[in-house]
């Protein structure tokens, strides 16, 4: 099996087992999958079956029990945990499900926070930030708190936030799953946007009209990647 | 963004959580405070008290103070050997008796004789003028308490007939004596009745011509210092003690204040152990209130520094903010309680419980400082020792 050019992402033969009181759980088993640079990839798949255990290992922000995970290059494993940080920091952009916006700060500040952490000035990072509200369509909402803003607009404050330092990857963990249907459908709207503009998107979703968006759409069971 | 920033906003998110641990780390710290004055207080009260005195060095029969009287013989001998001393300044000899006033019968008078005039040891004049070095045999020029002024409206230039309470024997005949002045006794209580005359008035007074002192007080010369005065001083007499000012404290350090220094400690440990249990507990309970949000900062790439700054900085402002409004709260208790303690019978006047240093200001915002950071200790374990991936997975099933 060749590489693809260009693969953000290459994981190969990755497996995860979790240590639990009543025994050893398997999450994911022996999984191959790459993301290349401006590709889109849903993955979906019934509850438990991996999915977003396999969304966190291409994430770096969990390990592997086997196999290997390289992000541009870069063996996963062999990095220490700052490295992996700045990794997170700065190629890649999660979206939550729950969105997790930091309540004490406003949209446009919780967009403008990982820029301060990667160490942009602040010139910079408020024109960035303007810049993504107005891409996600909360220009007016810029400094409205989270509890001020609907379901729908805390994922697109929250989506303008995965994209502040222009990530390589976008990571997505059941992005639509607390909105309903049309508000979902504005999310999917945006990633297709997202994709469009050159940023490749890893979207785990139960959501079959936001899966169909993707390019390259792969269905999960038991831990492994079964089409 | 600094983490101060961030942990200040996080402050004012949750404004009555904020206000609460202010109050909680005021009302403790203003405890802690007050402890610190009290540890200190007493003892540097008394120092200044010595200090007003305006001798470093007291000779005494007894093997430091005593409560029972133990006079020294041949004091005056003494006090001119000791004054020929090139290493003394200046030396007064104090005897003290007990007397009544024949108006007022009830009552029992503290009476003091010395021959330092102007340079006495013992009170400071508010009104009238000071004893004379000597007087005439027979004649008792008076100064008189405050307290003994107030009750007994008696003022300079009046006459006032005082007996003297003669060890054993029967009752001596009274003596007019003239009130020259008026003056707060350095160690009178509020309610004391003192009065200071010449050592011929006392002998007057007392009927007892032996030249007796309770104490010669000695004035060290400058650039010499009360140490080697007393080395000087102790050949003189060796049935007798010399002490310097810094002696005598150091005896009071190690028996009578130890008592309140233990007391301070205890409370002193408790209180920063109350200030930490808080702390530590309101931000334990607000890190695992927002496991979801570090585990996406984490995840986001935001580093573990960070996140323990943002802690750390999180119980340095509500240590902080306690600690400063500690400062007049514990003022306020400090005042109320020196009130409270002063009034215990036998208190001197003078003599202070708390005492406000610069250095309890200091002491107090260092011991709230370090509470703080071991406050956030284990909140910052918590945080930085957080598995991301489980954490977001537990946070989406719950």
């Amino acid at each position: 099996m060749s590489v693809p050019p260009n693969p953000i992402v290459d994981v190969r033969g990755v497996t995860r087992t979790f240590d639990m009181s009543a025994g050893p759980v398997t999450a994911v088993r022996d999984v191959t999958l790459t993301v290349v640079a401006g590709e889109y990839v849903a993955i979906s798949g019934p509850s438990g079956c991996g999915k977003s255990t396999l969304l966190h290992i291409v994430g770096c922000v969990d390990r592997v029990s086997s196999g290997t995970v390289r992000f541009e290059g870069r063996n996963v494993a062999a990095l220490s945990e700052s490295d992996r940080s700045r990794i997170r920091l700065t190629r890649i952009g999660f979206v939550f499900q729950r969105f997790f916006l930091l309540p004490m700060l406003t949209a446009s500040e919780n967009i403008e926070l990982p820029q301060a952490e990667a160490g942009a000035s602040i010139a910079d990072r408020r024109a960035r930030t303007r810049a993504l509200l107005d891409y996600v369509g909360l220009s007016h909402r810029a400094d409205h708190l989270p509890s001020q803003l609907s379901g729908g607009e805390m994922q697109r404050a929250a989506i303008a936030r995965a994209l502040a330092n222009r990530p390589a990857l976008l990571v997505a963990d059941e992005p639509t799953g607390e909105l309903d249907e049309a508000t979902g459908g504005h999310v999917a709207d945006l990633f297709d946007r997202v994709h469009a503009d050159g940023t490749a998107i890893l979207v785990v979703t139960h959501n079959p009209v936001l899966a169909s968006r993707a390019g390259r759409q792969l269905a999960m069971k038991s831990g492994s990647i079964v089409s | 963004m600094t983490s101060r920033w961030l942990a200040w906003r996080t402050i004012r998110q949750h404004p009555i959580r904020g206000v609460l641990a202010t109050i909680g780390v005021a009302f403790i710290g203003a405890l802690l405070f007050d402890m610190l004055m009290l540890s200190h207080g007493l003892v540097d009260s008394f120092a200044a008290l010595l200090d007003d005195a305006g001798y470093d060095i007291r000779v005494m029969a007894s093997d430091g103070v005593s409560l029972v009287r133990t006079p020294m013989t041949g004091a005056t001998q003494l006090a001119a050997d000791i004054a020929r001393l090139t290493e003394v300044r200046a030396v007064s000899v104090l005897r003290i008796e007990r007397a009544m006033l024949v108006e007022a019968p009830d009552r029992e008078v503290l009476l003091l004789g010395s021959n330092a005039a102007g340079s006495h040891s013992g009170w400071m004049l508010t009104g009238g003028a000071d004893l004379p070095a000597v007087s005439a045999v027979g004649d008792c020029p008076l100064v008189i308490g405050r307290h003994l002024a107030v009750v007994r409206r008696l003022e300079p230039g009046a006459t006032v007939r005082i007996r003297g309470l003669a060890r054993g024997a029967s009752a001596l005949p009274p003596v007019s004596c003239r009130i020259v002045g008026v003056a707060n006794f350095l160690f009178a209580t509020a309610e004391d009745f003192y009065v200071a005359t010449t050592l011929a008035g006392v002998q007057a007074i007392t009927g007892d011509a032996s030249d007796e002192a309770d104490f010669v007080f000695v004035s060290s010369a400058p650039g010499v210092g009360a140490a080697a005065a007393v080395r000087a001083i102790a050949p003189i007499r060796p049935d007798l003690h010399a002490y310097s000012n810094e002696d005598l404290m150091e005896q009071f350090n190690r028996n009578s204040f130890t008592y309140f220094r233990q007391i301070s400690f205890v409370l002193t440990s408790l209180t920063l152990a109350f200030a930490f249990l808080l702390v530590s507990t309101l931000l334990t309970v607000a890190t695992n209130q927002r496991l979801g949000e570090i585990a996406a900062l984490r995840a986001l790439g935001v580093s573990r520094r960070r996140i323990s700054a943002m802690l750390l900085w999180e119980s340095a402002l509500l240590v902080t903010s306690g600690g400063l409004f500690a400062l007049p709260l514990g003022g306020a208790i400090a005042v109320w309680l020196d009130r409270v303690l002063r009034e215990m019978p036998g208190v001197p006047e003078r003599l202070h419980f708390f005492v406000f240093e610069p250095r309890s200001v200091v002491t107090h915002l260092l011991l709230l400082a370090v509470t703080g950071v071991f406050a956030a200790a284990y909140p910052i374990w918590l945080a930085a020792r957080l598995p991301i991936a489980p954490t977001l997975r537990r946070e989406v099933v719950g």
